[in-house]
Parts: C-alpha cells; sequence; structure tokens
C-alpha cells in the first residue's frame, strides 16, 4: 500500500479549487494557509497525518458551495468598469492609443487607406442600392408585369421589342382569368394651351383607367372615379398643376390640349425619380380609341407598353405559357412571341429592348461597380495588413511581456483585432464625413439625385446602418486577423531575450499581397483607359453621315417643306432635308417585302426610313450605286449595302421590291449608316420618298449654331405664331445617347485613380518601413564607400520585383476581361499595344516616384547621423 | 445545532465582533466562532472566506498579508471604521429581536382585539 503523503494530499486539493473561477490565486493560497494550519493542530492533538488531513477536509466544507458564494461577490459588482478592468481593455486602449501617437505616420496612412476604401464602399452601396430602388415602391409590384415580344426572322438574331399592338391588353384580360386587369401606357406629347401660348409637354402618358388601380399613385386632390368615362380626363402631376394653375384651384378646370378641351379630374404627387415609366400627366386611352374604334382591334403594330394585373394565387410561369401565342394567334404572318417581364426587372433587365422605357439601368454596371467596391475596400486592407505585420517586430517586445505575466494567445489576438477594428471604427467615421462631404459631386458623376435624407427612413437607414457598420468592422478583422495571428505567436523567451529580434514577419505573404494589389489596380487602370477609348471611337465613329454642324426640328408635315424652303434661303444654311424619321432612333421596320427569288418560307425585317430628295444630301450620305433621289420619285427606292447583301441581289440598281402589291424600283444603293445605337450592328434598311415627312435637318456652316436657332426661330414664329419653338442638335443627341457609357467613363477613371493611389500609399509606407530598417546597414554601406544611385538601386529593386510581377499577371488578365466588355458593342476598338504600353509605362513611373522619396531620403542621408545614434 | 438560516444570518455580526477585539486570520477566527458556540453552530470552515470577502468589497474591513521568517504567510483581516459603525447597527437590531423573543418565551403578549370584534 501506498504510503500517506500530506503534501501531495494538499496540493491535490488544493488544485481542485483552481478550476473554478470565483477563485483568485490570492484566495486559494490563503485556503491552504487555513488547511495547513488546522492539519498542524489535529497533529498536536495526536491524530495521525492521514486522519489530520481527513478531519480538517471534511470541516473545510465543500468547494462547490464556497465558489458559489464566492462568485456572488464577483457577479455583482460586474459592471462595465469591472468588464473593462477584467478583459484588460483598459490596458488594450492605452497600448493603442499610445502605439498611434508614436507612429503617427503608420497609423495615418492604415486610416486613409481604410477611410478611402470604405467611403467608395458607402458610395457604390449608395448607387447600387438606388438602382435596386426602381418600381420598389408600387404595392403591387410582386403581381404587375410588362408584357413584351420576342421577334423572329430568319437568319437574323432574336429581336426583342418592349412595345406591344392595342388589342394585347384587352384580350389579356378578357381570355385569362389569371390576369385581373391589364393596362396599356403609351406616352404622348401634347400641347398644352397657357394663355395664346402652346406648350409641348413631353412625358404624358395615355392610360387605361385601371392604369390607377394597377400602379402605386398618390393623388392629393379630387378623385380617379371619373376618369373612365371620361375620355378628355386629364390627371396632372403636381409641378404641372402648378405651372398652369398657379392661382387656382387646377380640379373640374378645362384645359386645352392638341385644341382639344380636357377637363383636370385629380392632381397626383409628381412620378418618384426611380420608376423606369416616369409620367407629368395622365389622359384616357379612349381618348386615342374615339378617333377610330376599329384601332381597338389592331394587332398589326407595336407601339405601346402593355402591363398586367396577376391574381396572387396564380402561377406566372403557367400564365406565362398560355400567352405565348396570343399575337401569332390573332395576326396571320406574326413571328412574335409575348412573355411576361416581372415589373421590377424592368429596370435593371439584361435583355436590351427595342423601345425601351425612358429610364433604363444596367445590371452590368450595376455588378461592375460592387465589384470595383470589394476591390478597393480589399486593396485598403492589404495596406493595412502589410504595415502591420511589417511592424510586428516592434511589437513583439510588448508581446513576450504580455505572455511572460501570463496573457493567452487568444487573448492577444483579440488584443490586436480590437486595434484594427478600433482604427476602421474611427476611419468608418471619417468616410461618413467624405461621403457626406462629396454625395453632391457624386450624384453629378452618376446622374443620381440620392440625398442622405433618404436613409433617416427607418428601412433603408437600417441597411445603410448595417452596411457600413459591417463593412467596417469587416475591413477591421479581415485587416487585422493575420498581424493578430502573426503577431500573438513569437515565444516570449526568444524575443525577450534578442530584443525583439526573432520575429519572422511574413515577407512572402507580405510581397504577395502587395502583388494583388497592384494586379487590381492594374486591372482598373486597363479598364479605364479601354473605356476611355472606347468612348472616343464611339464619338468620333464614321456614323456614314456627317453628325457635326446639323439641327433639326418638327413641324407640321403640311407645312414643312415651306419651312424648308424658307431656311434654304438664308446664307449660312446649307441644305436642308426632310424625314419622317431621326436618324439614331429608326424604330419603324416591316417583315412584309416580297422581292424575286425571295425564299417564301422566309421573312425578313427591313427597317423603313421616309425621306425627301434633299435628304441624302444633307446628310452628307454617301451613294456608291446608282443615284439619289429626285422630285417625283414616287415608287422609287435606295437600300443601304447591309440590305443589298442580305437580299442577295446581283444587280440591285433596277431590281424591283414589292410591298402590298405595289412595285418599287430600287434606283440606288447607299452606303451603311448606323441608325440607331452603335450598340447594335448596322440592319437592312430602305429608304422612299415619303409623302408628308415632318421632320427638318440643316445642315449649316459650322461654327453657326447660335445664328441658326435665331433664323430658324424668325421663320418659325412667321409661320406658326401660336406653336411653341424648339430646335435640337445632332451632335448634343448622340452624347446623350451615350451618356452611360460616358458616366462608366468618367467612374472608371476616378474608381482606378483611387485604387492606384490607394496601392501607392500601402507601398509609400512599406518602403519608409524597409528603409527605416535598414538606415544602419546604408549608414555603413555609405561609410565604405556606397554610392547614393547604388544604394537607390538596391532599395529599389525588390519592390520594382514586385510590380513587374502584378504586371505580368494583371496585363493579359485586365485584356482578357476588357475583350469581354468590348463585345457589348457591334463597333469596337482593339486593345491596342499603345493602351498595354502606357499603363505598363505609367505604373511602373507612378510606383518608381512612390519608392524613390524614401529611398533618395535614406541614401542620402549622412552616415554619421545614423551611426552616432546607435 | 442551529439552523443554516440562522447561523448564514448571523455570520457578518459575529465576524466583525471578532475583529473589534483586534485583528485576526481565517483560521483563528473560526477557532475563536467554535469555542463560543461549544461547537454548536455547524460551520464549514470553509464558507468564512467568502463571507470575508465580501465585507472586504464592503469596506467593512480591510485586509492585509503579513509575511514573517518563521512562521507561514497569513493574511490578517482588520475592522474598519466603517464595519464598526454596521457592526453597532447590528448589535442594536439583533437586541431588538432577542427583546422580541424575550417576551414571547415570557408569555408577556399584549391582547389586542383585532378591528371586527370592538
Amino acid at each position: 500500500m501506498q504510503k500517506f503523503d500530506l503534501n501531495r494530499e494538499i496540493k491535490a486539493w488544493i488544485r481542485s479549487f483552481r478550476k473554478f473561477r470565483p477563485f483568485d490565486h490570492g484566495s486559494i493560497r490563503e485556503m491552504e494557509l487555513h488547511m495547513r494550519d488546522h492539519i498542524d493542530d489535529l497533529l498536536t492533538a495526536g491524530h495521525s497525518e492521514e486522519e489530520a488531513f481527513s478531519i480538517a477536509r471534511q470541516e473545510f466544507g465543500d468547494v462547490h458551495d464556497i465558489a458559489r458564494e464566492e462568485y456572488w461577490n464577483i457577479s455583482k459588482k460586474r459592471n462595465i468598469n469591472s468588464i473593462i478592468n477584467n478583459t484588460m481593455i483598459n490596458s488594450y486602449l492605452k497600448v493603442a492609443i499610445r502605439h498611434f501617437r508614436k507612429h503617427k505616420f503608420h497609423s495615418a496612412l492604415n486610416v486613409i487607406g481604410l477611410m478611402t476604401g470604405l467611403a467608395i464602399v458607402f458610395f457604390i452601396f449608395l448607387f447600387v442600392s438606388d438602382e435596386r430602388s426602381f418600381d420598389q415602391y408600387h404595392t403591387k409590384k410582386e403581381v404587375l408585369y410588362r408584357v413584351v415580344e420576342n421577334q423572329y426572322y430568319s437568319g437574323q438574331p432574336v429581336f426583342p421589342v418592349a412595345v406591344t399592338p392595342t388589342a394585347l391588353a384587352p384580350a389579356l384580360s378578357e381570355q385569362f382569368p389569371e390576369i385581373i386587369r391589364s393596362t396599356r401606357a403609351s406616352y404622348e406629347s401634347l400641347q398644352f394651351q397657357l394663355n395664346d401660348q402652346a406648350i409641348t409637354e413631353d412625358r404624358g402618358l395615355m392610360v387605361d383607367a385601371s392604369f390607377f388601380d394597377m400602379f402605386s399613385i398618390t393623388i392629393l386632390e379630387g378623385d380617379i372615379s371619373g376618369f373612365e368615362n371620361d375620355i378628355k380626363a386629364l390627371v396632372l402631376s403636381e409641378t404641372l398643376a402648378r405651372k398652369y394653375f398657379p392661382d387656382t384651384d387646377a380640379v373640374g378646370k378645362s384645359i386645352k390640349l392638341d385644341d382639344e378641351e380636357f377637363t383636370v379630374r385629380a392632381i397626383m404627387e409628381d412620378t418618384p425619380e426611380n420608376t423606369h415609366l416616369p409620367f407629368n400627366y395622365l389622359v384616357n386611352f379612349e381618348y386615342y380609341l374615339s378617333f377610330d374604334p376599329e384601332r381597338n382591334q389592331n394587332w398589326g403594330s407595336n407601339w405601346l407598353y402593355t402591363y398586367i394585373e396577376l391574381d396572387p394565387n396564380a402561377d406566372p410561369a403557367m400564365v406565362d405559357n398560355k400567352i405565348t401565342m396570343l399575337i401569332k394567334d390573332n395576326s396571320e404572318d406574326s413571328s412574335t412571341e409575348i412573355y411576361m417581364q416581372p415589373l421590377t426587372d424592368v429596370y435593371l433587365g439584361e435583355v436590351d429592348f427595342v423601345v425601351e422605357a425612358p429610364h433604363k439601368g444596367e445590371m452590368l454596371y450595376v455588378n461592375i461597380f460592387t465589384l470595383v467596391a470589394i476591390f478597393i475596400l480589399i486593396i485598403s486592407c492589404i495596406n493595412f495588413m502589410n504595415l502591420a505585420t511589417a511592424k510586428s517586430e516592434i511589437r513583439a517586445k510588448e508581446v513576450g511581456l504580455r505572455k511572460t505575466v501570463g496573457a493567452a494567445r487568444g487573448q492577444l489576438i483579440f488584443q490586436f483585432l480590437s486595434e484594427s477594428v478600433l482604427l476602421s471604427l474611427i476611419a468608418l467615421l471619417l468616410a461618413l464625413g467624405v461621403v457626406v462631404t462629396l454625395l453632391p459631386f457624386f450624384n453629378d458623376l452618376t446622374g443620381k439625385s440620392i440625398s442622405i435624407e433618404e436613409f433617416y427612413s427607418l428601412n433603408r437607414g437600417l441597411n445603410f446602418l448595417l452596411v457600413i457598420l459591417g463593412s467596417a468592422v469587416f475591413a477591421g478583422l479581415i485587416a487585422g486577423v493575420y498581424p493578430a495571428l502573426v503577431l500573438s505567436k513569437p515565444m516570449p523567451a526568444i524575443t525577450l531575450k534578442n530584443n525583439g529580434h526573432s520575429v519572422k514577419s511574413g515577407g512572402a505573404f507580405r510581397k504577395i499581397l502587395v502583388i494583388s494589389q497592384f494586379t487590381i489596380s492594374i486591372i482598373l487602370i486597363i479598364g479605364t483607359l479601354v473605356v476611355a477609348e472606347q468612348l472616343n471611337y464611339i464619338q468620333d465613329i464614321d456614323l456614314g453621315f456627317n453628325k457635326s454642324n446639323l439641327a433639326y426640328m418638327r413641324a407640321a408635315p403640311e407645312k414643312a417643306p415651306l419651312l424648308a424652303d424658307e431656311l434654304r434661303k438664308e446664307s449660312d444654311v446649307l441644305a436642308v432635308g426632310l424625314t419622317n424619321n431621326h436618324p439614331g432612333y429608326v424604330m419603324s421596320s416591316t417583315s412584309g417585302f416580297e422581292w424575286q427569288g425571295k425564299n417564301p418560307d422566309e421573312s425578313m425585317l427591313i427597317h423603313t426610313l421616309g425621306v425627301d430628295e434633299h435628304y441624302l444630301s444633307a446628310m452628307e450620305m454617301r451613294i456608291v450605286e446608282g443615284r439619289d433621289f429626285r422630285k417625283g420619285d414616287s415608287t422609287s427606292i435606295i437600300i443601304n449595302q447591309r440590305a443589298a447583301e442580305a437580299i442577295g441581289f446581283e444587280e440591285p440598281v433596277g431590281s424591283i421590291i414589292t410591298n402590298h402589291g405595289r412595285d418599287f424600283t430600287i434606283i440606288g444603293v447607299v452606303s451603311d449608316f448606323n441608325f440607331k445605337s452603335i450598340h447594335t450592328r448596322i440592319e437592312p434598311l430602305l429608304i422612299y420618298m415619303e409623302d408628308d415627312p415632318a421632320r427638318l435637318f440643316i445642315r449649316y456652316k459650322p461654327g453657326q449654331e447660335a445664328r441658326i436657332k435665331e433664323i430658324a426661330e424668325t421663320a418659325w414664329t412667321s409661320m406658326f405664331p401660336d406653336k411653341e419653338f424648339s430646335i435640337g442638335y445632332l451632335d448634343e443627341d448622340w452624347t446623350e445617347m451615350y451618356k452611360a457609357e460616358k458616366r462608366t467613363a468618367r467612374l472608371s477613371t476616378y474608381f482606378s485613380a483611387i485604387a492606384i493611389i490607394v496601392s501607392c500609399l500601402g507601398l509609400f509606407g512599406l518602403v519608409s518601413y524597409t528603409a527605416e530598417q535598414r538606415t544602419r546597414e546604408i549608414g555603413i554601406r555609405k561609410v565604405l564607400g556606397a554610392s547614393v544611385p547604388g544604394l537607390f538601386m538596391m532599395l529599389a529593386k525588390d519592390f520594382t520585383k514586385l510590380i513587374v510581377a502584378s504586371l505580368i499577371i494583371s496585363v493579359p488578365l485586365g485584356v482578357f476581361l476588357m475583350n469581354r466588355w468590348l463585345e457589348n458593342y457591334a463597333y469596337h476598338i482593339d486593345i491596342s499595344a499603345l493602351i498595354v504600353t502606357e499603363t505598363i509605362l505609367g505604373v511602373i513611373l507612378i510606383t518608381m516616384a512612390t519608392i524613390s522619396y524614401q529611398s533618395l531620403k535614406v541614401s542620402a542621408t549622412n552616415p554619421v547621423n545614423v551611426l552616432k545614434n546607435e | 445545532m442551529l439552523s443554516k438560516n440562522l447561523t448564514a444570518a448571523s455570520t457578518r455580526p459575529i465576524i466583525l465582533g471578532v475583529l473589534k477585539q483586534g485583528r485576526s486570520y481565517g483560521y483563528l477566527i473560526i477557532k475563536k466562532i467554535k469555542d463560543m458556540s461549544g461547537g454548536k453552530m455547524e460551520w464549514s470552515d470553509g464558507m468564512i472566506y467568502p463571507v470575508l470577502h465580501k465585507l472586504e468589497k464592503e469596506g467593512l474591513i480591510v485586509s492585509d498579508w503579513v509575511m514573517s521568517k518563521d512562521k507561514r504567510p497569513r493574511k490578517y483581516y482588520e475592522i474598519t471604521e466603517k464595519g464598526k459603525l454596521e457592526l453597532q447597527a447590528e448589535q442594536e437590531q439583533w437586541s431588538q429581536v432577542t427583546a422580541v423573543l424575550d417576551m414571547v418565551w415570557k408569555g408577556q403578549i399584549p391582547k389586542i382585539l383585532p378591528d371586527a370584534e370592538v
């Protein structure tokens, strides 16, 4: 049997106390001494060691009970202060602040980097959440759909069209019980009579009465109950009501629209910015039908938007299947299928519809920007990681000391993480300041009108708060986790012995981080250059006609030729041509043409454009075969090269094309010109002599915009004294058409500039740190005869290698990605060697400048100053 | 044997009272109490420590580790001025309780009729 060892038993008994948290070191010691005193007394009283221990232990009582009592003492005084003391947050905070103070430069670099990253995240969040908010305000948004078309033509890609025939909406709600309501919506620009002046108001919407039951429209005054039965009912927006009835109550008043008396039935709130279908006034669709009730049965011409409200219990996919063939069934020769597009998908939908609603966003840009936000945040987090790990030697002593006095690794990790989260929260506050200050500028840049007030509302505000706090804490954690792991690792004995010089500060990992940072930045730079170049290309592309020095106006068809003659008398006017279409938006097309040798099973969609005999020459379009129109060429047509090719005529001039039994002779072929956005390839086009074209295109002498406006206005006023005068310029329209691209170009310029600046900030910090580390080495080298250029080379070499490595990765990747983007354009640039060279040179220059400052500073230091400090 | 509740309630004045006589350490305090009660109070020795720590946190007593060359180190507790006041208050309370109990034991309970029977 083993001999009883009193000391060992006491030790074992004492050890059982340690597992209870309430006992601190002192109280355990106190109880141990109690035990020993008691045992001593018992031994004196004549008990054996074993008996004495047993009695003393029994009388001491159950350790659980004592622990529970002691726990009460602790838990009662638990408050914020005790938590701070217990978790040593106080100490962490003190050390953190001291550290920030001591290393002002690096801390500032860290905060500025993170601030920039966070500010970009917030901006992009604002942008994306605004883009996603489109049409979300309709209470019935879940059951509202727009009905759109896919048209099919042989040999051509699917032709998506957003507009539909007049007869579609009523047919949908009548034939399908799942469709509760339907409405047509067509944009109109009617002339409002204000005193003796007629003003054309855009964005009027002609709708069925059910429109009010489907869409969320806030009626401020009056009511819409009379709308259904009054074909001349008018609902005005608040702004329009104030414009036309500034002093009186508009409801019940009448106003002349296109020379007809309309009655204002109600005033509605202005439509919010974030709808794909903005409108300023509503008129009854029945008004349009009243001219000819037959129109209601028209299945042929696509010209208005159709919206439906689905039974909430219906299965959208099933309904979608049922309605697909509705147009085909009602209109022979039609190749059109229809489908439902959820209302909330319209704005960011991926399909590029023909005749899209006025507000259309690009999911692509939303995605690109989201990605960019993440990229820039990553770059700034990398800065933080790099600087922190680089500086880890400085912290190694502190870590060693903390470990020696009992800090667990978890506590140290917590310390460093909380330090970085603290920094990122500071950065967050600064970033918020930046966002608020720069919001007007950002709105200008993106064409949005976001206000901070929007985020005071509970829902959006909460989301915003969640995103910003989330990203700040996320950034803090991501940025801090690696440094925390590295810093908490070293063995205290070694670091303290070696004066803190034993830590491997993650050199290789840092290199990888720098490389990835610059890889991202360089990709963004390539992106920016490509977007800018593509934009220039679009602006200067040969459209097939000359869009400069070209003004246009609209007149009543019967008086347009007179007005044109009037203008031709002016010496500053070079030519005036008439047409029925704007050359950037030719939308009329038909598949009803026949010609000899045409495959009867195939149908080909051909766009049509009506002009007069002056148009082609006024536009400076080029006739490549045959001749231009002459007066009276009513059965002659001109086709474009694409049409000639598609039809397959060997000798197009002189060939006959038939439309509904009428023969047309091709008299000429015009060189291809863009008559739509250049996102789309040039399609077959047929030009004919229009009987009453109403659009005038005026070619004038360069630089005479103001003069032309004056001339046109004088001519207009003498001819139409009561009609509002307006004139447009093709150059401006073109700019408008590519606004989205321009915006992207500007935004991406800013983004890539910020990315490269933040990356360079990090590099700058890293170089200055390395230089600092090597001051003594450099001093000795100088004493031994090293030259300043030699030292500079030595310092710059390491970093240059990293930049070169990132160039090798990023250039091919960037070129690949941008080629994918360019595929969106039917006509686009090829990424040139020039862009690549520009990028490479630019990046090398910028980074060399960053590296040089510090390297030169250090290599130029007088060695005496450095070495005497040692 | 005293009940647990009674023991717990009386611990504070007893410890304070013991310390009023002079500073002392845990084991010694327990010994004195056991001596006084003649072993009639059921005490787990260890339970004194949570009570001491609590009194210390309330500022009624203070402690100090005393090291000496050939003896074990001891943690001595000493009553503070606040502790003395507290002891006085406790004493008054207990006197009231004993006074009332005294009358109960002697059967000197006043006969007061309930309102309804007046």
